[in-house]
């Protein structure tokens, strides 16, 4: 069954127009002037149940919109959604159950009272028994290390304790599916491999399916089957990482380090009709850039067999890299003819 | 029963966040009733000058203004929603309220429960009380109840208009004026309607039916008047509930057209 079912979903917002200076501001007054932005083109994807999928583009592409529009908070301008099999802004209440909701820079608990309190207080709201909350609470204090957080007042937290309190708080009613929004932002590499680790394990032991936006790479490799990547509120890429990743780097580089200064002229020599470019690093090191049409055996055979080698690296373009190249064109599109031409 | 439970929850928290800020919780007792005392004493000066105040002795404003403070009271513990638009509009807070299993209106009046506001009532039914006996007021034990009817009727008339103010802040992005300006159209309420002119008078009986909340079911215990408000008083329920259906109805239209804030 499908998680998430979306159809040419939409989203116009109608953004005032603030003019210039004292006399803009005074005509603002009578007459208001609105621009009309469409935060979300008529995207459509679909998501099955136990999928982790990540969701990432931009500021501003559009991405917290749609994790709204799919959690109920905003009605869509147009389109058709279905999470869970609920029309999310129609049956809110009934359909809220379902779901736990993640913002990393917004808190769901109260501010003054102890994280425990806002637990029970959550379990209340939720309807959950006193039994399966126990249950739940117990194995995910245990998971999360929160054991002397607990009765902690949240202001006295730090960001790293508060997110693995957030977490438990949007997971005690046991929703089948995830939506976090930036849930790393901020933290250090600890608690975010922390995160990683224990979302991992949720949706193997559960299949809670997660939809996650991050701006932090190494989340989307760590735990996305599958990337959603948006641009100016359109889909340019919805797929696997190791796909992405291969369609839209462009190719790798060699490292080596040799036993005596080689110069650039025989290293080019060596690789001569290969299409492939050097740079040096220093008096024994160098960098050798190749293409995917260049076979890295048949390259690195030629350096080998004229050269004394000491050290040899091999560098993946990384996510980082392919994912910046794709912003920076503006869509995925001009990176795949860059990649054919 | 859920959300009254619900109701009990949050009144607990609301306890022991609360209750740790002690001299907090003393100051906002004591400047409420430092403004109602004022208010007061503002109706008595008034007397100092005329003994009569369109066909209305001091002891009978002085009773409708008892009479107002016991719905004032019971409003502001339940709807302490004035600054609505700022929190939850503005700050983004409706989010968090949205993505839970309950009616969005009613979290947020839990969310914003003040039950010290709940002393005003008791005073202002001290005031009435007091006034009663001054005015050689019969009482039959019915009283009590009609009381506790038109006390609801005008909770709900309150609670429909700024229902329906805080929705407005769904449509505009900062109707910061129409707080305030509400504010001091319902103070009109508490004092005999008569003595204002017909536009007035029609807006606060129809429009904005703040005449509800104060002299209209207030005179339904007082001697009647030539031109007999008191027989608009059982309307009071009936208002309430209009009004609050109309209030409820603008919420519910409003949070669809939320839109949220940054990312």
């Amino acid at each position: 069954m499908l998680a998430i079912d979306v159809k040419d979903l939409r989203k116009k917002f109608n953004v005032q127009k603030n003019r210039e200076g004292l006399s803009g501001a005074l005509k603002d007054l009578f007459k208001r002037e609105y621009n009309e932005v469409t935060a979300v083109k008529d995207i459509s994807f679909q998501i099955p149940q136990g999928e982790i999928c990540g969701y990432i583009g931009e500021n501003g592409a559009g991405k917290s919109t749609t994790i709204k529009m799919l959690t109920g908070i905003l009605v869509p301008t147009s389109g058709d959604i279905r999470v869970n099999g609920f029309i999310p802004y129609k049956d809110r209440e009934k359909f809220v159950n379902g779901i736990g909701v993640v913002f990393g820079q917004r808190s769901q608990l109260w501010w003054d009272i102890g994280v425990i309190e806002s637990f029970q207080l959550l379990r209340k709201v939720y309807r959950v028994s006193e039994q399966d909350f126990r249950k739940r609470l117990d194995v995910l204090v245990e998971r999360l290390q929160l054991g002397e957080l607990l009765n902690r007042p949240v202001r006295k937290l730090s960001l790293g304790q508060r997110m693995r309190c957030e977490l438990v708080a949007s997971l005690l009613h046991n929703p089948s599916i995830l939506f976090l929004d930036e849930p790393t932002i901020g933290l250090d590499i600890v608690v975010k491999t922390e995160i990683r680790d224990f979302l991992m394990q949720m949706n193997k032991e559960q299949g809670t399916t997660i939809l996650l936006t991050t701006h932090d790479l190494q989340d989307i490799e760590a735990l996305c089957s599958r990337v959603i990547m948006l641009d100016d509120g359109r889909i340019i890429y919805d797929g696997g990482l190791d796909e992405l990743k291969n369609r839209w780097s462009k190719g790798r580089e060699i490292q080596f380090q040799f036993a005596a200064h080689t110069p650039l002229e025989k290293l080019k020599q060596l690789t001569d009709p290969l299409e492939v470019t050097w740079t040096l690093e220093n008096e024994v090191t160098a960098k050798m850039w190749l293409p995917h049409a260049v076979s890295v055996s048949d390259a690195l055979a030629r350096v080998v067999g004229g050269t004394e080698i000491r050290d040899i690296k091999i560098f993946e373009t990384n996510t980082d890299d392919i994912v910046r190249g794709i912003y920076q064109s503006g869509s995925a599109a001009a990176g795949k003819e860059t990649v054919m031409s | 029963m859920r959300y009254l439970s619900l109701f009990w929850e949050y009144l607990k928290n609301y306890a022991k966040t609360r209750l740790t800020y002690r001299a907090d919780f003393w100051i906002e007792v004591l400047s409420d009733l430092l403004f109602q005392g004022m208010n007061l004493i503002f109706i008595l000066i008034v007397f100092q000058h005329t003994p009569s105040l369109g066909g209305w002795s001091e002891a009978e404003v002085v009773f409708v203004y008892g009479f107002f403070m016991i719905p004032f009271g019971i409003f502001s513990t339940f709807f302490g929603i004035w600054n609505f638009s700022e929190r939850y509009i503005v700050k983004g807070e409706m989010d968090r309220v949205l993505t839970r299993p309950a009616h969005s209106l009613y979290q947020v009046l839990l969310e914003n429960v003040d039950p010290p506001s709940l002393i005003g009532s008791f005073v202002g039914a001290v005031i009435m009380a007091i006034c009663w006996t001054q005015l050689d007021l019969p009482f039959q034990i019915w009283d009590v109840l009609i009381l506790a009817l038109l006390v609801l009727g005008a909770v709900f008339i309150y609670a429909g208009l700024y229902t329906a103010l805080s929705a407005i802040s769904f449509y505009s992005d900062a109707p910061t004026g129409i707080v305030p300006l509400m504010y001091n159209i319902q103070n009109y309420g508490r004092y005999p309607v008569n003595i204002y002119n017909k536009v007035i008078r029609f807006m606060l009986t129809w429009l904005l039916p703040f005449a509800f909340v104060g002299v209209i079911p207030a005179s339904y215990f007082l001697e009647k008047k030539a031109d007999d408000l008191s027989q608009l008083a059982l309307m009071t329920p009936v208002m309430g509930i209009v009004v609050f259906t109309l209030g409820l109805l603008l919420w519910n239209h409003g949070v669809k057209r939320y839109h949220g804030a940054g990312s």
